[in-house]
């Protein structure tokens, strides 16, 4: 049912329909794909989409949109744009903006809402949307007046991407796109060149210069800043080693000598160990988020700190810093001269990281999964971009696929959104057409947007799905196995539904794998067929992600896999 | 811990809600809120807000509350004991 639209006014001489300025908006900011599902109260903006140069995707459901809209974002640099309805459109946009707040992803989420005059009086699809978003946005606006959208538009822009990047909310009741402005003038911003205190690059340069074992803690900052080429030459000058988190994954290419690996909860040893021993830790772009530090107060025990964050909050905020830069990571790593005599160090951890490297070699005839996608990626090239849901194949993802560069490995970081992985399979492909995209799923998360299937059809999106399927909520499997006593509750999905089958009623070609002889074959048909198609992969459900930190508990107490 | 917090922001849709929310959100309590008009189209918020916990710093609380776009400029301060009767 649809809201009553009220025929708008005659609009004066040189007025514009507040929809059109709306359009107008968009693409002057440079948008080309925006993502979104119309409905009552953001039907004047789609009236007014016809004929625009912005290429609209419809999605079958408003969370892909702002999610695919994220992912768009973090390929292309630019911020995404998704677009819905006012009442439920909007609160099922929620999840994928908070999960670029917590990526700190640019986006500009277009919200419809009932006219200003029924607003607060429980009209049809009227929610608070403005409220309900505030703390997941870095900023909103909702306007009241056609003749603000110009600017309102601009604004959101420029604050989704300046500094520390993240989501604006624009709500626009419907008397608003369906009144008239006149066209005016922008104002022009000029971005603040932010200069660093000489005195803290001295600091940080004695820093780098005293210590014996330095190394580099490398965040999804790095990427949002587009950071990775200063952040090469910074490694290249100094042959400093560095880990990176789930999010910092690729700003160092995964082959390179001087990375040592993912930290954290789920990773390396070797990386772990080298956190633990070094006595200099340089933070850029990264928050000291507890799925990284572990135990914060075990965390690096005997380094002092550099911090470098686009955030001046994030300096000093879990762990205090020495040394704190607050704003252009590049200008950042740029600025320091300091030439480290690290070469026992760096071998050292290289030592590590050939010492406790993965083995593939699982006993069995079953599919072992990271074996599965250490292959699947060598095949695949440096080129391909992964995009991941949020389970145990998130995790395998992370520790055994390769990346050579950040825009290659998609992930719901801070949020952890199951559903994720499609959706951003989608707006990794519209940002690069001509990337190998891949999306590994889990069988829990692909069932929370399996709809998508349906956009990945009808725009001929060639989108490669590796659905690793054990019948289990795996990772939840995976604690209560460990710190619930093995109550397994609630985690088995046995019946699931026959995704081959599903994906074929969807259009897209499909078939399964479950052993091991099979795996060769299906990386090839899957890598070597032109359209969307999804490899359905079943694997044994008692199979855990392998090394695992405890809860609250040091990074160096890590569980390891048992074979 | 108490810690004093001055405003200073554009009383812009939301802004006053955008202030209090993430102060508590962050883990303070507010007490004795004083909201002041200014000239040239600027608001003062003043308020003493108590930690909800021993590990959360005053001072990064009032960065994050200075990353707010409607917001001008923060100033923090020791709270003064209140003259309660």
């Amino acid at each position: 049912m649809l809201s009553p639209a009220p025929r708008p006014p005659a609009p004066l001489p040189q007025q514009v329909l507040g929809a059109q300025l709306v359009v107008e908006a968009l693409e002057a900011a440079g948008s080309e794909y925006i993502f979104g599902y119309p409905g009552g109260a953001i039907m004047p903006v789609y009236d007014a989409l016809t004929g625009s140069s912005l290429k609209h995707i419809l999605v079958r459901h408003e969370q892909a949109a702002a999610l695919a809209a994220d992912a768009y974002a973090r390929v292309t640099g630019q911020a995404g744009v998704c677009l819905a309805t006012s009442g439920p459109g909007a609160t099922n946009l929620i999840t994928g903006i908070a999960n670029a707040f917590m990526d700190s992803v640019p986006m500009v989420a277009i919200t419809g809402q009932v006219p200003t005059t029924l607003m607060g009086t429980d009209a049809f699809q009227e929610i608070d949307t403005f409220g309900l978003m505030m703390p997941i946005v870095k900023h909103s606006f909702l306007v009241r007046d056609p003749a603000d959208i110009p600017h309102v538009f601009a604004e959101a822009f420029r604050i989704a991407t300046m500094g520390r990047p993240g989501p604006v909310l624009i709500d626009l009741p419907k008397n608003v796109t369906n009144g008239f402005a006149t066209r005016a003038e922008l104002p022009v911003h000029q971005p603040k060149a932010i200069a660093f205190d000489s005195d803290a690059v001295a600091a940080a340069d004695a820093l780098i210069a005293a210590a014996v074992k330095p190394l580099l803690y490398v965040g999804g900052g790095v990427a949002m800043a587009r950071a990775e080429d200063a952040l090469r030459r910074f490694v290249a000058r100094t042959a400093i080693p560095s880990v990176a988190t789930l999010k910092g994954l690729g700003s160092i290419p995964t082959d390179d000598p001087t990375f040592i690996g993912m930290l954290g909860m789920h990773g390396s040893r070797a990386a772990n160990i080298a956190v633990e021993e070094c006595d200099l830790l340089i933070c850029i772009g990264a928050r000291f988020d507890d799925r990284a530090t572990g135990k914060l107060a075990s965390f690096a025990p005997n380094a002092k700190v550099i911090h470098l964050d686009a955030d001046p909050s994030e300096i000093g905020k879990l762990r205090r810093a020495e040394v704190g830069f607050a704003g252009d990571i590049v200008a950042a790593l740029d600025g320091f001269s300091a030439q480290p005599h690290v070469g026992d160090w760096l071998a050292h951890c290289q030592g590590r990281k050939r010492l406790w490297a993965p083995r593939y070699d699982a006993p069995g005839q079953g599919i072992y999964a990271p074996a599965l996608l250490k292959t699947l990626a060598d095949k695949a090239g440096d080129g391909a971009i992964f995009t991941c849901d949020v389970g145990l194949h998130q995790m395998w993802v992370a520790q055994h696929c390769r990346f050579s560069r950040p825009q290659a490995h998609l992930t719901s970081g801070g949020l952890g959104t199951m559903g994720y992985g499609v959706p951003a399979g989608i707006g990794a492909l519209l940002a690069e057409p001509d990337a190998t995209v891949i999306t590994v799923s889990g069988d829990g998360s692909f069932m929370m947007n399996i709809q998508e299937l349906a956009t990945l059809r009808r725009y001929r999106l060639p989108l490669k799905i590796v659905l690793i399927d054990n019948s289990q909520l795996g990772m939840v499997r995976q604690w209560q196995e460990l710190f619930f006593e093995e109550n397994f509750s609630e985690i088995d999905l046995s019946d699931n539904p026959a995704f081959s089958e599903v994906a074929h009623a969807f259009g897209i070609e499909a078939f399964t794998i479950d052993c091991r002889d099979e795996v060769a074959g299906g990386i090839a048909r899957l890598l070597g067929t032109g359209g969307p198609i999804l490899m359905h992969v079943r694997i044994d459900p008692r199979e855990n992600v392998w090394p695992l930190v405890p809860p609250n508990s040091p990074n160096v107490e890590m569980l390891e896999k048992r074979w | 811990m108490n810690a004093r917090l001055d405003v200073d922001f554009v009383p812009a849709e939301g802004a006053m809600l955008r202030i209090l929310g993430l102060i508590e959100r962050r883990g303070y309590r507010i007490h004795e809120l004083t909201l002041s008009e200014r000239p040239q189209r600027s608001s003062s918020l003043s308020m003493l807000i108590e930690a909800r916990d021993a590990g959360r710093q005053p001072d990064i609380v009032a960065r994050q509350v200075g990353n707010l776009f409607d917001v001008s400029s923060v100033t923090l301060s020791p709270s003064q004991p209140s003259a309660r009767p």
